[in-house]
């Protein structure tokens, strides 16, 4: 239990976990290749001689890897709180500790009782073995770095994936805009059939929509059709304002980036107030970045801040930009007591200027 | 048979009396758009079945089902909910009546067939099973077989007096039969306990006072009456002012 508890809470730290099996294995195939790149270098030596270092290299490079798996494996639970860089550094420092101490060993044990080897060849030997291992395990780690970040990425966008279309289908969304649907069909058969072709859209973008960019004008116009269903059900009470006349229809954009959050905004912001209330969508385009703000009033007694639902869909996007834009996509929450503020800005870029498509 | 239809979405409405208008013998005697006004038409037409929506804004179905009990002669009440699978669970166990919408026009006519009135432990039930962390919105009191609600916004203070709880608020005081312990238990962030007899509003806290013998007292905005700190308390009660 607790066991599983540490793992868990692991799952930010770049460090694969050194106490599995796999993650052995793998070390011992590196460090092997790392003893055979050791011994195969020294070119001055005969072939059979560098093949009969390989047996001690090898020895002696499998003893510093594995120590450095153990001691990795044991203070695991100590690295997890911590930032990337720091547990990087304490990692790093580890390894080139444990270096040392074989090597120490080797000299103690091995080399000065054996070859009889002096003070000054012991200094040489000991730096040696630390710039080798500083050299070596720089770059492993720096790889593990990368891995873990890339899968982080590919985390981020297939978790919004299902995100997105489980909160599309959020049951009470369905529900009731085939009630809505339901009552429309006798009186107004017309609007009726607008509603089902507004859903028809929706769930269609949510389900099979597989490009991972789409126009900012579709995005904008799946909004509107999602305004659309939710204005038939809550009629009045749902004003809108859009000022997106300055967004360019062709900007990509990740598909059902700004959905979500109107979502929200209606389940947190409008429905709760028996009055109803006004979501503004405002778009600009700031210095070749695009800006959209989405506001809607808050019901105080309902604190949208921390509502779960919320909060996901928000992390949600959040990752999704930064994984497209990097530090160049943003998502910023702004509230005071009457109103809920999103921003969202990236980068503009259309189909002749996107990297991923040149 | 008189029925009051509560849904805080217009078509919503519209279809269940289309719906009613086709069967025979029920009379929709009243619409209502939340919690609150669903009270109000109770009180006025006297419905015998009420079709309560659950998500509602300002006053919720449970919350107004709760109230609607409290009434000399309490309709039946029937659920309408889009869909929430805990809250269903609870329904089935509990005999509840509920509708799924969009409701069918058969499951309509039987549960009208077969409506009747909520006691306190299903409501209860439901509400867990909900796990609404909404605090009620209202409180009710009864006065002379009608119910009156207060808003929990304009209430100053609850203080336990022999088998009553009175209610100060900003219209006067009036005298409800919850416990103290059930008020607290329902507004854990709204209301905090000063003595073993007093929970006061967080929100209308203006001063601590100390009179002459030693005693303190709490001072609220809007509100003539002081109410003593018992000494037990006094070290959470400042507490709670410094940080706020």
């Amino acid at each position: 239990m607790l066991r599983k508890r540490l793992t868990t809470n692991c799952d930010d730290l770049f460090l694969p976990d050194f106490c599995a099996m796999r993650m052995v294995f793998v070390v011992v195939i590196i460090a092997e290749l790392a003893a055979f790149v050791l011994a195969l270098a020294p070119l001055e030596l005969p072939l059979t001689e560098r093949w009969n270092n390989l047996g001690m290299i090898s020895l002696y490079v499998q003893w510093c890897a594995l120590g450095s798996c153990t001691v990795l494996c044991v203070v695991r639970p100590w690295l997890c709180g911590m930032s990337n860089i720091r547990a990087g550094l304490i990692s790093y420092a580890l390894i080139l500790l444990v270096i040392m101490l074989i090597s120490e060993l080797a000299y103690w044990f091995v080399y000065k009782p054996g070859y009889g080897e002096t003070p000054t060849w012991h200094w040489h030997f000991l730096l040696r073995n630390l710039v080798i291992g500083a050299l070596i395990s720089g770059p492993i780690l720096r790889y593990f770095y990368v891995q873990n970040q890339w899968r982080r990425n590919v985390q981020a966008e297939s978790e919004a994936r299902l995100q997105a279309l489980q909160s599309r289908i959020r049951p009470h969304f369905l529900f009731n805009s085939m009630n809505t649907i339901a009552s429309l069909i006798p009186a107004e058969p017309q609007q009726a059939e607008d509603a089902v072709e507004n859903l028809a859209d929706l769930f269609r973008a949510s389900l099979s929509d597989a490009r991972d960019r789409i126009p900012l004008g579709e995005e904008l116009d799946l909004c509107q059709h999602y305004l659309d269903i939710e204005a038939l059900r809550l009629g009045d009470r749902l004003q809108q304002e859009w000022h997106i006349a300055a967004l360019p229809q062709d900007a990509l954009v990740p598909p059902l980036l700004i959905q979500p959050l109107l979502e929200n905004a209606i389940y947190h912001g409008i429905e709760p107030l028996p009055e109803g209330g006004t979501i503004e969508i405002n778009g600009a385009l700031d210095n070749k970045q695009i800006v959209i703000i989405i506001r809607n009033p808050l019901n105080h007694h309902s604190s949208q801040t921390n509502a779960r639902g919320n909060q996901l869909a928000q992390d949600n996007i959040r990752e999704r930009l930064a994984a497209l834009y990097g530090k160049h996509g943003r998502l910023q929450i702004e509230s005071d007591e009457q109103f809920y503020q999103i921003t969202i800005r990236f980068p503009y870029q259309n189909e002749y200027e996107d990297p991923d498509r040149r | 048979m008189k029925i009051l239809i509560v849904d805080d979405e217009q078509l919503a409405r519209t279809r269940l009396r289309g719906m009613l208008q086709q069967l025979n013998g029920y009379e929709v005697v009243a619409e209502a758009a939340n919690g609150k006004q669903a009270l109000e038409a109770s009180q006025t037409h006297q419905p015998d079945v009420v079709l309560l929506d659950i998500r509602m804004p300002g006053m919720d179905g449970l919350e107004a089902a709760e109230h609607l009990s409290k009434l000399d002669t309490p309709p039946a009440v029937i659920f309408t909910t889009a869909y929430n699978d805990y809250a269903l669970a609870a329904f089935k166990t509990h005999a509840v009546d509920y509708l799924l919408k969009p409701v069918r026009k058969e499951h309509l006519q039987q549960a009208l067939a077969a409506a009747h009135r909520l006691n306190r432990a299903q409501l209860q039930a439901i509400s867990e099973a909900e796990a609404r962390h909404a605090e009620p919105s209202h409180i009710s009191a009864r006065i002379k077989g009608n119910i009156q609600l207060i808003a929990v916004d304009n209430i100053y203070f609850f203080q336990a007096e022999h088998k009553y709880v009175t209610v100060g608020y900003s219209d006067g005081e009036v005298l409800i039969e919850d416990s103290l312990i059930t008020l607290e238990k329902k507004f854990p962030r709204r209301f905090m306990r000063i003595h073993r007899n007093a929970l006061v509003a967080i929100q209308h806290i203006a001063a601590l006072e100390k009179d002459q013998q030693g005693h303190c007292h709490i001072k609220l905005k809007g509100c003539d009456k002081h109410l003593e700190i018992s000494r037990r308390h006094l070290p959470a009660v400042r507490k709670f002012i410094k940080h706020h």
